[in-house]
């Protein structure tokens, strides 16, 4: 195919569509539907992905967390519900002997507890740990500082806000310094944690955290598993901190060797495997929808291509009389076909990006959301949409190109 | 020296349309030398259109043979076809034919666009064609902002630009009043005397009174082919220069 006679067919098939601008614009709506929804697929698979890899990133990629519960969902409930308790003794006695992990800190949490300032109350979760959690990313603080270790040991009654918490209990004011209580008992604000709550992990958000020993006098350690928060300092050593934590829980928990772990050793990308059902179900839809309108559109376009070759036979009849070939007929009303549905695209991209706009300022919610599409995803709409194209303009193209000369100049 | 540019044998045409068997050609021979100037004369339903549409290569014979300067045309496939039309002919319709939306140097340039010729090549010889046959100071007119007679010397401007071995010209004067269809006449007369073979299908006697040499067909047969010994010619020329 010569050159000139590509920009003959492509300056063809744009005046043609200039011609019919309306026409074109109706035809094409289908085609704009199927993009408009691989774009907003792809904006929601982005938001969700970028979430959790922020999640992942806030929590800590090298931290392994030994815990009564599962958190990937592979062992049966019924299972995880009948495991013991992990105590506070195992916790220390796992502490004592872990050889491999770069910081150890236990988790003990109680539920429900009322929290009150002067001004306002609140319904928390609050978690008692030790100073050296706050080394892990999980214990970042933004404002002022976690534990010392000195108040591991002392009865201080410090407490460290998570960042929801900080901000609906001090709107205005700053937290730092101002007095709580909890359950009834005053403590000193000390320090407020980085925000770490995404899409998927909101409640983290919503914690305190006191020193341990304060803990147990004031909730008690019966009936709490303890989780220990175990960081292994490089991601290389996880494997090895893994199979640490495996053998010394084993014997911490006195386990015959041919029972089962009675506890989990979760990690943080767990997460990634609990929203694969929720990424498979907008991938399905999104696919589905697509492909719907996609075949809609391709039999619009299809139709309208037919019109456009039936009007245009004796142009055909003419451009054949002074010499052009099939290829170049065909050529001319793919590319029209293929123009019409880009066209379409480019106007479904241009929605797309404002719904995506739009929704990231009406909806707070989305905030995990980009507030544009992302590039790879307009490629993939356009993309499809010119293959669609396309498929929908090789039919009439080809009736176009068959066309006998004698009978498409005789055409009125 | 004669040197023929166009053979016919026996060549016959047959359409189906539906029941009926259509015989619009029953075997014509006759032989085109180059440079030329003949009429082909006929009733309307004696086959003188099918006859020309043969000619052109924008059909085929149902039998017979055909060459096209010394070449069976058919023996040729639609793409070879499409290449002589692109190369060798130039088309003059009755009804104009121009692309209606296309400025006249678009509608000159379009044989060169599928000749491959670079644009720059194709605005130049384009131009040169529309002031060969007087349209210079039209190039970016569409044909609606042109009169009949401009609309086909556009269409001739066309038939030019590729310098053709033939002009086939199906009725040109068939939609223009008497002053203009002598313009064109007059066109064809200095295009014929440069030395371009010209076909001119006519069912009008004073049209094809300017022709050299009167070729009638009635039924599909030829019914007589002989010179035309008193030519009309002597008639001013519009002062235009040919290329």
């Amino acid at each position: 195919m010569r050159r000139t006679e590509l920009r003959e067919a492509l300056s063809t098939a744009v005046s043609a569509l200039r011609f019919n601008a309306f026409r074109s614009l109706l035809a094409t709506l289908g085609i704009a539907i199927g993009a408009l929804f691989v774009s907003l697929m792809g904006w929601l698979l982005y938001g969700l992905d970028t979430a959790l890899e922020r999640t992942i990133t806030l929590l800590g990629q090298d931290m392994l967390y030994v815990d009564k519960w599962d958190w990937s969902g592979r062992t049966r409930w019924a299972e995880v519900r009948s495991r013991k308790d992990i105590t506070l003794q195992q916790a220390r006695a796992l502490a004592q002997e872990l050889q491999t992990a770069q910081i150890v800190a236990p988790l003990i949490e109680a539920y429900g507890v009322r929290l009150s300032t002067g001004a306002s109350t609140a319904t928390v979760t609050v978690t008692g740990t030790v100073s050296a959690y706050g080394l892990t990313p999980a214990g970042t603080v933004a404002l002022g500082r976690f534990f010392a270790p000195v108040e591991d040991r002392s009865n201080t009654p410090v407490v460290v806000l998570g960042h929801a918490v900080a901000r609906q209990l001090f709107p205005t004011t700053h937290p730092l310094g101002q007095t709580i209580r909890l359950a009834g008992h005053p403590f000193t604000v000390i320090g407020v944690l980085v925000q770490q709550g995404t899409i998927f992990t909101q409640e983290i958000d919503k914690r305190v955290y006191i020193p341990l020993p304060l803990f147990i006098r004031l909730f008690g350690a019966a009936n709490r598993s303890v989780t220990i928060a175990v960081k292994a300092g490089s991601e290389e050593r996880m494997e090895q901190l893994r199979q640490e934590l495996r053998g010394l829980m084993r014997r911490i928990r006195r386990l015959a060797p041919e029972a089962p772990d009675d506890f989990s050793i979760n990690e943080i990308q767990a997460i990634r495997e609990e929203i694969t059902g929720l990424r498979q179900a907008v991938w399905g839809i999104g696919l589905g929808m697509s492909m719907l309108s996609f075949v809609v559109g391709i039999i619009g376009i299809v139709n309208i291509m037919f019109v456009s070759v039936a009007e245009r036979t004796l142009e055909i009849g003419i451009r054949k009389a002074v010499g052009a070939r099939r290829r170049s007929i065909a050529l001319q009303f793919l590319i029209e076909a293929a123009l019409l549905c880009l066209a379409g695209a480019t106007i479904a991209v241009v929605l797309g990006n404002a719904i995506a706009a739009l929704t990231r300022t009406v909806v707070p919610q989305a905030e995990f959301l980009p507030p544009y599409i992302p590039l790879y995803h307009i490629g993939i709409a356009l993309a499809l949409a010119s293959t669609a194209g396309i498929i929908a303009g090789w039919v009439p193209a080809l009736r176009a190109a068959r066309l006998h000369p004698v009978e498409a100049l005789r055409y009125e | 020296m004669k040197q023929p540019l166009i053979v016919l044998e026996k060549v016959t045409k047959v359409y189906t349309t539906g029941a009926d068997t259509i015989h619009a050609l029953r075997g014509i021979s006759l032989s085109i030398d180059v440079n030329e100037y003949v009429a082909i004369m006929g009733p309307s339903g004696s086959g003188k259109s099918t006859l020309m549409h043969i000619l052109g290569c924008l059909d085929t014979p149902s039998s017979g043979r055909y060459w096209f300067g010394g070449r069976d045309v058919t023996t040729l496939d639609d793409e070879e076809l499409a290449q002589i039309r692109n190369r060798e002919i130039g088309f003059v319709f009755q009804l104009f034919n121009l692309l209606p939306r296309a400025t006249a140097l678009k509608n000159v340039e379009l044989p060169l666009i599928y000749a491959g010729v670079p644009a720059e090549e194709r605005r130049r010889r384009a131009r040169a064609a529309l002031e060969a046959v007087g349209l210079g100071d039209r190039l970016f007119h569409r044909p609606t902002e042109l009169s009949g007679g401009q609309r086909q010397r556009v269409a001739i401007a066309r038939a030019l630009v590729i310098e053709p071995s033939v002009i086939l010209a199906d009725e040109p004067t068939g939609n223009l009043d008497t002053a203009a269809g002598l313009d064109i006449m007059r066109l064809f007369e200095r295009i014929w005397a440069r030395g371009t073979t010209i076909v001119v299908v006519t069912h009008e006697e004073h049209i094809a009174r300017h022709a050299r040499r009167i070729i009638r067909i009635r039924d599909g047969l030829i019914e007589s082919d002989t010179p035309n010994p008193e030519p009309i010619t002597a008639l001013p020329s519009p002062p235009v220069q040919l290329p």
